[in-house]
């Protein structure tokens, strides 16, 4: 098989010159700098405005004496589509049903809200929050204890205003 | 109106439009059943006599002026019978208004919910939304005795309790006072109906959460057990029963209906009788003594030490367990006649008296405290031992021949038992000091682990099923001691339960015929005379 040539054609200096890309990109640096509109954040110093629907890690109601409102009835991990929840119910000395484990995995949960939703007594909430760094793994486990201490705002499931999207 | 017609075989009705053909006598209720059309119901139970007060199962029979009750209402040939026309279902979701007038709603921490009739009707046909205004009238909570809690608050009145203790027991503890809405149930006396032995039927009983077990209370939710069919191990009555599991735990015994064993009820002495079944403390692997040492051995490890050191003959002896399961102590009968033939010795616990129920005569917490007694018995094993299943095995302790012991946990036993003999097999669920001497220890699964038949006091032939998970590495003993059968060239080894049954049948010719899918969940009486053991 013969050996073919193919011939290429070196690009005009207008094609490959710099100057107007680049004149171009510092033009909109320098617009960016004047933007009134700007999106840029300076977190953690500024906050970012959460929307009152955000789901976030879970928070826990609490009664005025310092119970958890939570009834023990078990359909938060019945409905629970990850399996992140872990409750025993049990009787307090004033007969009435509370957990005496109530833990959810932060790690496993997948922020859908159906506990909330699914909530008869209006106790587990997702929150309206996202700053959840630790420095070890099983802190991700949040014990009743800890959903009970989060103080954050919880979630607005759905626009009261328009409760189906319409 | 049935008097007045010509005696016949079978009547013929329709019921929403489809053809029933029943003997006469039967209810429209049972007749609708048959078809699996359920009419809703509370105050009637098969097990019962029915008032027809709960208002809650009249049907619309064509011709009659007004809707019947169909629990007490007898079909006639020719009748047409409408269970949802708009009548019936405006009449079931008026009275189901009633019932929610004065019920507090509290599914949430109601350990019935889930499995409430109330629940269950109000979600199918009631009204979306209670039109009551009117405050509830509230009752608070009652102690009843023994295991049995009342939330008043909960009750329909269905009578279902005062009724099965005024038949079924025969022992009246229940009453309604009051009357109107204020009426309630309550008791006679001070004590309830602690005391009463068949008193925790009436939790099982109560279509709602007004009964409801202490023992249970807040364990579990109904919807998170995971039933088994299983047989009750706590007398020889074999009690017919459906083990309630979560999280691989037994969380409670409920009653299966079976009307030639136990009807509906059980005893309260057996349903409370399963915390054992939950134990931590198992054998979980294969021991193999070394220089006077138990040391974990693979399972292929300690058959072949096993199999090696049967090969000299020596003569045998045997301890088994009336809670080990027919195809367990079959297998056991048969190496033991392999290997040239000994005593096997069982105990067994043993009550005072029996327990009758007086509404059910053919039940009562028998005398026999073991499940399968008979099956070692008809093997010819000999029962040893004191009324609390302990002593008798002293002859054992410094045997000096083949020594196998099946099952039994020898708790009463030193340290030292069976350290003469030549070879001692232990196959057990449990550890304890007398099984640490053994040179051989081969883990297996409890019965309710396993699958399995236990033949009762009157000879009935009864299946269970495994519910929990047992250790991973324990095996039904039929399967060890199958492999040592074939072996000695006795035999196949089975693959399955129910093929360890059908060689069963080599020891116990009393099962022949038998098989596992044949017996299913109702038992089969064995190929002989019934003897009632025991009494």
């Amino acid at each position: 098989m013969a050996a073919t040539v193919k011939v290429m054609r070196r690009p005009d200096p207008g094609e490959t010159s710099y100057i107007r890309a680049t004149l171009k990109g510092m033009a909109l640096t320098f617009k960016h700098m004047v933007n009134p509109d700007k999106v840029t954040l300076q977190y953690p110093e500024e906050q970012p405005d959460l929307s009152p629907r955000w789901r976030g890690t879970h928070r826990m109601e609490v009664h005025a004496d310092g119970r958890p409102k939570c009834v023990a009835c078990g359909l938060c991990p019945t409905i629970c589509p990850a399996n992140c929840i872990r409750l025993v119910g049990g009787e307090d000395d004033q007969g009435n049903r509370y957990p005496i484990v109530y833990e959810i995995d932060e790690f496993r949960c997948i922020f859908c809200g159906m506990c909330q939703e699914v909530c008869p007594v209006e106790a587990i909430h997702v929150g309206v929050h996202f700053e959840n760094a630790e420095y070890t793994r099983d802190r991700f486990v949040y014990d009743l204890d800890r959903l009970m201490e989060q103080d954050h705002p919880t979630t607005l499931l759905w626009d009261p205003s328009d409760p189906r999207s319409e | 109106m049935s008097e007045f017609t010509q005696p016949q075989e079978t009547v013929t009705l329709t019921i929403d439009g489809r053809e029933v053909t029943v003997p006469p006598g039967t209810t429209i209720l049972q007749a609708a059943e048959s078809t699996g059309n359920r009419i809703p119901h509370y105050c009637y139970h098969p097990g019962l006599s029915a008032p027809a007060q709960c208002r809650l199962c009249l049907v619309e029979v064509e011709g009659a002026p007004k809707l019947q009750p169909s629990c007490v209402t007898q079909v006639r040939d020719g009748q047409v019978v409408h269970t949802a026309s708009e009548k019936a279902k405006g009449m079931r979701q008026g009275v189901l208004e009633f019932y929610l007038a004065n019920h507090p709603l509290d599914c949430p921490i109601c350990d019935q919910s889930g499995e409430c009739k109330l629940q269950d009707y109000v979600h199918e046909e009631g009204r979306k939304h209670g039109r009551s205004r009117e405050p509830k009238r509230v009752f608070g909570r009652d102690d009843f005795g023994g295991d049995v809690l009342f939330y008043g608050d909960r009750c329909v009145m269905c009578t279902r309790c005062v009724r099965f203790m005024n038949e079924v027991a025969q022992d009246p503890r229940l009453t309604v006072v009051e009357r109107g809405n204020r009426s309630v149930i309550d008791t006679f006396f001070e004590d309830g109906v602690d005391g009463s032995p068949y008193a925790g039927n009436i939790v099982d009983i109560c279509p709602v959460g007004a009964l409801v077990s202490k023992d249970f209370l807040h364990k579990a939710r109904a919807w998170d057990l995971d039933h088994t069919p299983s047989i009750c191990p706590n007398c020889s009555q074999g009690c017919n029963i459906d083990l309630h599991v979560r999280d691989n735990r037994v969380q409670r015994l409920k009653p299966r209906a079976n009307p030639e064993v136990n009807g509906h009820w059980m005893c309260d002495y057996g349903r409370h009788r399963f915390e054992w079944m939950n134990r931590d403390d198992r054998l979980t692997r294969p021991l193999v003594r070394e220089a006077g040492e138990a040391r974990p051995a693979e399972w292929g490890a300690a058959l072949s030490e096993l199999l090696e050191r049967l090969e000299e003959a020596r003569p045998i002896r045997a301890v088994a367990s009336p809670f080990a399961s027919t195809e367990e102590l079959a297998a056991l009968r048969r190496v033991v006649d392999a290997l040239g033939g000994g005593e096997i010795l069982f105990r067994s616990p043993e009550a005072d008296e029996e327990i009758p129920l007086p509404g059910f005569p053919q039940l009562a917490r028998r005398r026999d405290l073991s499940p399968n007694r008979r099956t070692a018995e008809l093997l010819g094993m000999e029962r040893v031992g004191d009324a609390q299943g302990r002593g008798g095995l002293e002859s054992l302790a410094d045997y000096t021949g083949t020594l196998i012991v099946l099952g039994d946990a020898l708790a009463d036993m030193d340290a030292d038992f069976g350290r003469q003999a030549a070879l001692y097999l232990y196959l057990g669920s449990h550890p304890s000091a007398a099984a640490g001497q053994a040179d051989v220890v081969l883990p297996i699964p409890t019965f309710a682990e396993q699958e399995g038949t236990f033949i009762n006091g009157e000879g009935r032939v009864q299946r269970f099923w495994p519910g929990l998970i047992g250790p991973e590495q324990a095996r039904p003993a039929w399967m060890p001691l199958g492999v040592v059968l074939s072996r000695l060239g006795v035999g196949n080894l089975p693959g399955s339960a129910g093929e360890a049954f059908l060689a069963a049948t080599e020891v116990l010719p009393e099962l022949q015929g038998l098989r596992h899918e044949t017996i299913g969940t109702r038992g089969a009486i064995l190929n002989e005379p019934v003897l009632l053991a025991g009494s």
